[in-house]
């Protein structure tokens, strides 16, 4: 069994501030990444294997050689901390326990690409992570980890951290640069607004997720060869009806019972019903699918659409839960959340919401299936970013596993499920 | 960008299909006639991708993609019919109408309306929907212009876009989220816009409605009838829109050279006036002292017996608002039959200013502007005298021009202006000399002309002399300025300098039409000087013409305050308020012994006139106009003119006719003939433009220092008299969109002048030269500096020329009208 790292000193008091930190090999990575070219980091990044930890999962040492090596082109580095994915808070976890391992991060990759100035674009609500980085960043610039000549490396680098307005579409990486730059949350046009094209304010910008660049730290701390014989780990939000919720660094790969028993096993020991393997945006898989490896391709190639890793948040369900509640739930957060740019998203989403409404409040029709399904189906493929399309997965899927609760609601006006538990 | 894109093949619809490299599928399959729908997109904004409308399907491709964002590749296959293709559109329709209201048969929009259209096209023709639509208050008001139905609204972003895209004005913005979302004005105050007119025309839906057309017409009762606008100089194309004899409402029409497809709200909402009650009706004398109705025969006999006595001794000021045919004709009449060369549109010109000595108009063409890569604003309010040039010039400054302006007032349009130089007013000409290098033995290091720092200057200088295409505009605030000109000589050194000619951006309406057509003392029609062109009007009129110049606009009142001008015929222009020094209008008026008037309203000029005739509008015209750039376009008439007004040409023929000289026009086609005999180059849609003004330009006018005389005391600050684009003139008083977006009349003031003078912003105040008053509302605002003031002309009511009194700089002082300073009036 590989040993945890990512987790290991985020409960540890004094691991936030910057004796603590340093007192347990902090910054080693980046004084190594110093005395590499930057060219040779990111290569070190590539060989690593690490892949984005945001959810689309796309290979971090790819992602940086798009961005141009040119010294004359003006380069960022954004932090996407705006984790808003119903289900997930691990990047929390490690912002509030671990925060100069993101700014390490952070530098590191500043230096491979050649970016002088990096944004942290910080969710709202935590405002306990905000502190804590405050006051980290501001460790950093005094130790000179940060600032002009880092280290006496020659390389210059300035963190800004900056908030979102609570806008869970701000996690969408180009609507989070357009938050960044002071406007409304609304994703941009791609092509031609490829954030390592054309990125903040039109630079080339490498974003890259709060775990992602924690990843990073330790993989130029220990060397890419070490973090692959670790698994590699990757931390997974489990919650729900698990008896004991919480981040869980797991080697990649680990099925999903094996999940929910490093969670404790199920709450009060209740059969397990149905789970989002990645976040709400995920589809909804039923018992069948249990020993499915939480690994990129093996949950993408299930025969269940819009089955995903994500951002690795298991949302698990027992027996108790009415699938009809969860998936208007559901809907409801893409409903708020819509950014309203697209019509599909924004329409479909409040459409569907109505629907459900009804059929929850006894008034549902015989077609009211049909609808939801024909409603989703416009959806799917039309939306103008992955919001809007992160709606449909998991209305088909409980529609496909759970029928005969929609059908109970709709015959009887009231639901089977509580009763029964 | 000039280089010609390598051609690519597409197949849409299993057709063939060559376009550029990087056009997009929408656009390949319009080329090829394959229409696809679409709300969002917008051809003159680049693809925004939100409405989803436009789907199709393309090989080797996943999922449907939007056409309108989709750039065609080589060997692309596309289909716009496949069933997921129908699929998509259907299901897109089916969600833009499931919280649209359908109140399609009380909708403005209605019979106009791209989403009732593709709807019927495209639609699913039955929904699925039951649960209870999205349900807003409406409608909101937006401002004077503009009303807002949000359940209509398709959230398409056009309006939004417009407004951050095209007019740069950010006048419109996304509120809420998802289903919420809302258009709405920034912290919700009314449109801070002079462009929203075009967010309506642009709407797909009945979101945006005009006030001043709203339940008036629908698009089948309305004729579209092709005119032009002539409020400003830039003669934007439009239709006017008729129903009966009324015109419901004003439309841009797609002019490429001009106006492109958009207008100003002065051009949407300024044709109100047209059907007003209190248009003149019939011709008026003065009898007993009074103004009385009479017939045509005897105002015309009146009027014929006066000209015949005058015996040369007459004068002729206006023509400015007619067609160029109305000009030419006056210019005849006068030349010949008044025997008088004293002929001048310039009615509000300034005895020594530079613009008596530059001929008026854009030596370049307008759509010229928008490939520019240094753009000079020498004086020129942009947006408040030429505000669809701004739209082209937003073009440049996206393609990464540079604008420097030198304006004695920090313009709207400032936050575009890469090197804006606000100086005190009267030393531009010094500020423009520094800007090329020609610092005077004055000025010492550290020092700062006209209050503008030195590295600010060097900045703009290095800009300016990087052009390579570069739009040198000399406005009004530079042109009238004391030391108006000095500053044209610099800017003509400038030119010299860049290899480029100065436009010079004076005169409204149809003034270039006027100038054209020899509205000038020392100019034939054609802009040839008198005596050159004297041979060949006599040969073509038959007649004899005076080869001296006649008198200037100044020069007339001048003569006839000295008693040597009989008579005065004035043509659609109200000199009363429009001369820049009033005295010397009532001056001249008391010492003339007859007046006539020849306009639409009764102006204050019309009310002292001895006979008034009723004159018809430009809307209720067919002929030619002339814009800014020389352009000539069509006007068409749209209505027919109240009671018995008539085209002041055919006014012109009665009167020539009665003094036996007949001028027997059968209509405008047959005076245009006349002219393009003796101009050449005269055609439709042709550009006809005066000779740069560096040919023969005459700097020995009044130098700045004569002039500037600092004055303390009683009267601490200088008095800036400038352009505002919504002003209550004797038309847009009468438009009451217009009017309301002009507001009270007002004065800008710097805040330290405000507090020095116990004035707040809002606060009624009066404004004081050395004998004489006016009451404005304050602006307090650091657009202007200290020890400067600026009022706008064009409030008929409260004429700022009162407070002039012949010096272009003018010093006044100002104090709170209210008893308690400070306050914010309001009563």
């Amino acid at each position: 069994m590989a040993e945890s790292f990512l987790l290991k000193y985020v409960h540890d008091p004094g691991q936030a501030g910057l004796e603590g930190y340093l007192s347990r090999g902090g910054y080693e990575g980046l004084r190594r990444a110093l005395r590499m070219a930057p060219a040779e980091v990111t290569e070190e990044v590539d060989k690593s294997g690490l892949r984005g930890r945001g959810g689309a999962g796309f290979a971090t040492g790819r992602k940086w050689k798009f961005i141009p090596p040119d010294p004359g082109v003006i380069k960022y580095l954004v932090v996407n901390a705006d984790e808003g994915e119903p289900g997930t808070f691990k990047d929390r976890t490690l912002l509030e326990g671990d925060p100069h391992r993101l700014i390490e991060g952070i530098a590191i990759g500043s230096y491979a690409i050649g970016a002088h100035q990096a944004f942290i674009y910080l969710r709202r609500e935590f405002h306990r992570a905000r502190r804590l980085l405050e006051r980290a960043l501001a460790q950093a610039y005094d130790a000179r980890f940060l600032g002009r000549n880092i280290q006496d490396s020659g390389f210059d680098l300035e963190v800004v951290l900056a908030t979102g307005a609570g806008a869970y579409i701000a996690g969408e990486e180009t609507a989070l640069l357009e938050s960044l730059e002071g406007r409304r949350a609304m994703p941009r046009l791609k092509p031609p607004f490829y954030p390592a094209v054309k990125g903040l304010y039109m630079q080339p910008t490498a974003l890259n997720n709060v775990e992602t660049l924690c990843h990073v730290a330790w993989i130029l701390a220990r060397g890419a060869d070490w973090y692959r014989q670790q698994g590699p780990p990757i931390l997974i939000s489990i919650s729900g009806h698990v008896a004991a919720p919480g981040v869980y660094e797991l080697p990649l790969g680990t099925t999903i019972r094996a999940a929910i028993d490093a969670a404790g096993g199920m709450r009060g020991g209740r059969p397990f019903k149905a789970c989002f393997p990645g976040g709400s945006s995920s589809a909804i898989l039923s018992p069948a699918y249990l020993d499915t490896p939480m690994d990129y391709d093996a949950l993408a190639k299930l025969d269940v659409p819009g089955s995903m890793l994500g951002s690795a948040a298991l949302i698990v369900m027992d027996e108790a839960t009415c699938m009809v509640e969860i998936v208007a739930r559901t809907v409801e957060f893409y409903r708020d959340e819509s950014c309203g740019k697209c019509t599909p998203c924004r329409e479909g989403t409040i459409w569907l919401s109505q629907v459900f409404d009804r059929i929850l409040h006894g008034t549902g029709r015989g077609d009211d299936l049909d609808l939801l399904a024909g409603v989703a189906r416009g959806m799917m493929g039309t939306c103008f970013c992955p919001l809007g399309e992160s709606v449909p997965p998991s209305l088909n899927a409980s529609l496909r596993f759970f029928r005969h609760e929609y059908e109970h609601h709709i015959r009887t006006g009231a639901c089977d499920v509580r009763a029964v538990a | 960008m000039t280089d010609a894109k390598a051609l690519i093949n597409v197949v849409i619809d299993g057709r063939d299909i060559r376009v550029p490299q990087s056009t997009t599928v929408y656009h390949a399959a319009k080329q090829a006639g394959i229409e696809i729908p679409i709300f969002c997109y917008h051809d003159r904004m680049p693809p925004l991708g939100a409405c989803r409308m436009c789907l199709v399907k393309v090989e080797k491709m996943g999922r449907l993609q939007t056409s309108c964002t989709l750039e065609a590749a080589d060997g692309m296959v596309v289909s716009t019919t496949a069933p997921d293709v129908h699929a998509g559109q259907e299901a897109m329709l089916e969600y833009l109408l499931v919280n649209h209201p359908l109140d399609c048969p009380i909708c403005d929009k209605g019979g106009e309306c791209p989403l009732q259209d593709q709807a019927f096209r495209w639609g699913p023709g039955r929904s699925r929907f039951v649960e209870v639509k999205r349900d807003f208050a409406k409608p909101v008001s937006l401002g004077p212009v503009l009303v807002l139905d949000r359940e209509r609204c398709i959230l398409c972003w056009r309006c939004v876009r417009f407004g951050e895209i095209i007019a740069g004005d950010d006048a419109l913005k996304g509120f809420e989220r998802g289903f919420a979302s809302e258009i709405n004005t920034p912290f919700t105050l009314p449109v801070q816009s002079k462009f929203i007119g075009n967010t309506i025309a642009i709407c797909p839906v009945g979101a945006l409605t005009a006030k001043s057309y709203r339940f008036i017409a629908r698009p089948w009762d309305n004729r579209a009838v092709s005119s032009v606008c002539t409020f400003c100089g830039v003669g934007c194309a439009v239709h006017l829109d008729v129903r009966g004899n009324t015109i419901t409402r004003v439309r841009a029409r797609e002019q490429p050279a001009v106006n492109d497809i958009w207008l100003c709200d002065l051009g949407f909402y300024g044709q109100a006036y047209v059907g007003r009650d209190d248009r003149l009706r019939r011709p008026l004398v003065r009898r007993d002292g009074a103004l009385v109705e009479t017939s045509w025969d005897e105002a015309v006999d009146v009027v014929a017996r006066q000209i015949r006595t005058a015996g040369g001794r007459a004068g002729l000021l206006g023509g400015g608002r007619g067609t160029n045919e109305d000009a030419y004709v006056l210019g005849r009449f006068f030349r010949t039959a008044a025997g008088s060369n004293h002929i001048d549109h310039r009615v509000d010109l300034g005895p020594h200013t530079a613009s008596a000595a530059v001929p008026w108009g854009m030596t370049m063409p307008i759509a010229d502007l928008a490939a520019a890569d240094v753009i000079v604003l020498a004086g020129c309010d942009l947006t408040e005298e030429y505000p669809v040039l701004w739209l082209r010039i937003k073009q440049a400054v996206d393609r990464g021009a540079t604008i420097i302006a030198i304006t004695p007032k920090r313009l709207e349009i400032g936050r575009f202006i890469v090197h804006h130089l606000v100086h005190r007013y009267g030393v531009g000409a010094e500020v423009l000399a520094a800007l090329i290098g020609g610092r005077t033995g004055r000025r010492r290091i550290g020092q700062t002309p006209g209050g503008v720092p030195d590295d600010a200057l060097e900045a703009a200088s290095a800009a300016l002399m990087s052009a390579s295409r570069p739009a040198v505009l000399v406005g009004r605030l530079a042109l009238d300025a004391p030391d108006g000109v000095a500053a044209v000589d610099a800017l003509l050194e400038v030119c010299r300098r860049l290899g480029t000619s100065l436009n010079v951006m004076r005169g409204k309406g149809n003034e270039f039409g006027a100038a054209l057509a020899g509205m000038l003392p020392d100019h034939a029609p054609g802009y040839r000087r008198l005596e050159e062109g004297r041979g060949d009007l006599e040969s073509a009129w038959g007649e004899p013409v005076a080869g001296a110049p006649g008198l200037s606009a100044p020069d007339m009142l001048a003569a006839a305050a000295r008693g040597d001008l009989s008579l005065l015929y004035v043509v659609g222009a109200d000199p009363a308020t429009a001369v820049p020094d009033r005295r010397r209008w009532t001056a001249a008026r008391a010492a003339l012994p007859f007046l006539v008037v020849q306009d639409a309203f009764l102006t204050e000029t019309a009310q002292a006139a001895d006979v008034v005739f009723p004159a018809l509008v430009i809307a209720e015209k067919s002929g030619t106009v002339s814009n800014v750039e020389g352009r000539i376009q069509r006007v068409e008439a749209a209505v027919q003119g109240p009671g018995e007004a008539r085209n002041d040409w055919e006014i012109i023929s009665l009167l020539s006719e009665r003094l036996g000289r007949p001028l027997a026009y059968s209509g405008w086609e047959e005076i245009f003939d006349e002219m393009r005999r003796m101009i050449p180059g005269l055609e439709i849609d042709h550009r006809i433009t005066a000779r740069p003004p560096h040919d023969g330009f005459d700097a020995r006018g009044p130098t700045p220092e004569a002039r500037v005389a600092p004055v303390a005391g009683d009267y601490p600050l200088t008095l800036i008299i400038g352009d505002a684009l919504f002003d209550r003139g004797a038309m847009t008083a009468r438009s009451p969109t217009i009017a309301d977006l002009a507001g009270e009349p007002w004065v800008l003031l710097h805040p330290d002048d405000a507090a020095a003078a116990g004035i707040a912003d809002g606060d009624a105040v009066v404004v004081e030269s050395a004998g004489a008053s006016v009451a404005l509302r304050s602006r307090v605002s650091d657009a202007v500096r200290r020890g400067d003031v600026f009022v706008p002309r064009g409030f008929d009511a409260t004429p700022v020329n009162k407070l002039t009194d012949g010096d272009p700089r003018v010093m006044v002082r100002i104090r709170a009208l209210a008893a308690v300073a400070g306050s914010t009036g309001g009563t």
